[in-house]
């Protein structure tokens, strides 16, 4: 059988290394790997799309030694595994606040924090911060009232995806 | 067709112009000859039942400022409702100064007009939002057409558009930018990386935004054209209270440059669905529909066959919206034939 997989590297020397390394190792076939360093994410990471080949048992050891190595894994067979939510705060936010509502976003259940970028301004109530969410399919409304609320509760204003 | 255009500002005076622009083209294709019969604004009226002259009542505004110095056929003073009255028509352009606290005096005209027995076209937003429900309901008692396709989006279609070419497919929710002039000041800031206040000034000295920008910029000219497309394409029985709205003048050039940084672009989006009811600031991905520039306008409408469908237009403009005044003229036309 096969998987195609859509993986989020950071654009550094050795990731794809690190990812292809379990895969020869444990015996799958690799059939293709597309890494399309063009369309990079201002974070710094790049989507590259790897399909393996072999039996269910060694595909889903490559799986688990990806995963156990906290390789991003985006999509297996076209399928979101995680879906990324953005979000932009604006208000008068201090660190308190951020490490706040990040533990409060990291308690709900498949809901990591994974990128914070913060703006400071020296003008009052107008510094920004930035978030990506990682939340396992199917809970993005849900993540998205929880931001809306965290951040309401802080008099900030909340700008969500669409 | 004997038209009462009440009103005579940007709107009004587009509707002046595209009737004389494509005379012959209404009566060429559709055996339609639109005569208007007369016009008001706040200084009187024009009055002639043989028709008045585009042009000569466009260079009258230009020129002397008031349609009531209209040469021989001018009324200085005459009040709106009475010159309903007094005139016999078949159809009431209503374009007057919008006001959104108590939608007059569009309200009255609108109904006057209707209990009358005459057709209504308006892209007057404010008693839309305020009475939907008994402006519709007084048209249906009536057996008169209510259309206000100009109302939302200027040019851009979508009422029509929803209830005629996307017949049979049930209409879940509508997602939009509905307002030009926050949506020029927010692709300005994006490209620019200006400040608010910078660019809000730049806008109206351009004349993109208005001296008190105060409608467009905190979302309450959005939220009125959320309401009427909840009401008219959604048929959820809502008004203005009922729009939680968010303006943009919180918005900074940090979180726009924020957004960038993840491919993504603010803007102020309206949402008419079931479970919400929303003006707000929000994410979209660049490259999607909603990424538009300038003033342009846009809206999604998830349907239930049809999918997403997404219509793009000019939002604001004399003959831009005047043309959607003139195609609800044409769509009553051809049902009263």
């Amino acid at each position: 059988m096969r998987f195609n997989l859509v993986l989020d590297l950071p654009d550094v020397p050795g990731q794809l290394l690190e990812v292809l390394e379990p895969m020869g190792r444990l015996g799958a076939n690799i059939v293709a790997v597309i890494h399309q360093r063009d369309v990079k994410t201002e974070r710094g990471t790049v989507p590259v799309q790897i399909t393996i080949e072999g039996d269910k048992e060694t595909l889903d050891k490559v799986m688990g030694a990806l995963e156990s190595k906290d390789i991003h894994i985006i999509e297996v067979d076209g399928v979101l595994r995680k879906e990324q939510i953005t979000t932009v705060l604006i208000g008068d936010i201090v660190e308190e606040d951020l490490q706040d509502t990040v533990a409060q976003l990291n308690q709900l259940k498949g809901v990591r924090v994974a990128d914070l970028d913060l703006k400071m301004s020296d003008k009052e109530g107008n510094s920004a911060t930035k978030m990506v969410m990682e939340a396992n399919s199917g809970l993005k409304k849900e993540v998205l009232k929880n931001v809306k609320e965290l951040g309401a509760k802080k008099g900030f204003l909340v700008i969500n995806e669409v | 067709m004997r038209i009462v255009i009440l009103g005579f500002g940007a709107v009004g005076q587009g509707v002046a112009h595209v009737i004389s622009l494509k005379k012959d083209y209404l009566q060429r294709k559709y055996d339609l000859n639109p005569q208007i019969v007369a016009v008001t604004d706040s200084s009187g009226a024009a009055i002639n039942p043989e028709g008045l002259d585009e042009e000569l009542l466009l260079n009258t505004k230009t020129e002397k400022g008031k349609i009531s110095s209209y040469p021989d056929y001018g009324v200085p003073g005459v009040d709106s409702l009475k010159v309903l009255d007094e005139v016999e028509y078949d159809c009431l352009v209503e374009v007057t100064p919008t006001d959104i606290d108590d939608g007059e005096p569009a309200r009255s005209h609108i109904i006057k007009a209707m209990e009358n027995g005459k057709d209504v076209v308006t892209s007057n937003k404010g008693p839309l939002a305020l009475s939907f429900k008994d402006l519709d309901a007084c048209a249906k008692r009536n057996n008169v057409e209510f259309k206000f396709e100009a109302s939302v989006g200027g040019a851009m279609p979508i009422i029509n558009f929803a209830h005629e070419t996307l017949a049979g497919c049930s209409i879940e929710s509508i997602y939009g930018i509905l307002n030009g002039t926050t949506n020029y000041i927010l692709s300005r800031m994006a490209n620019e990386g200006s400040s608010y206040e910078q660019t809000l000034k730049e806008a109206q000295e351009m004349g993109i935004a208005e001296t008190n920008p105060y409608q467009d910029v905190e979302g309450i000219d959005a939220a009125c054209k959320i309401v009427i497309l909840a009401n008219s394409v959604l048929n959820l029985p809502v008004t203005l209270k009922d729009v939680e709205v968010e303006g943009i003048s919180r918005i900074t050039s940090e979180s726009i440059a924020l957004a960038k940084k993840e491919g993504m672009l603010i803007k102020l989006i309206g949402e008419a669905s079931p479970d919400a009811l929303e003006v707000s600031p929000r994410l979209v991905r660049q490259g999607s529909p909603f990424a538009v520039g300038g003033t342009l306008n846009v809206a999604t409408l998830k349907t239930d066959l049809a999918d997403d469908v997404t219509v793009v237009g000019k939002g604001a403009g004399s003959v831009e919206t005047a043309s959607a005044i003139l195609s609800d003229m044409v769509n009553i036309w051809k049902k009263r034939k």
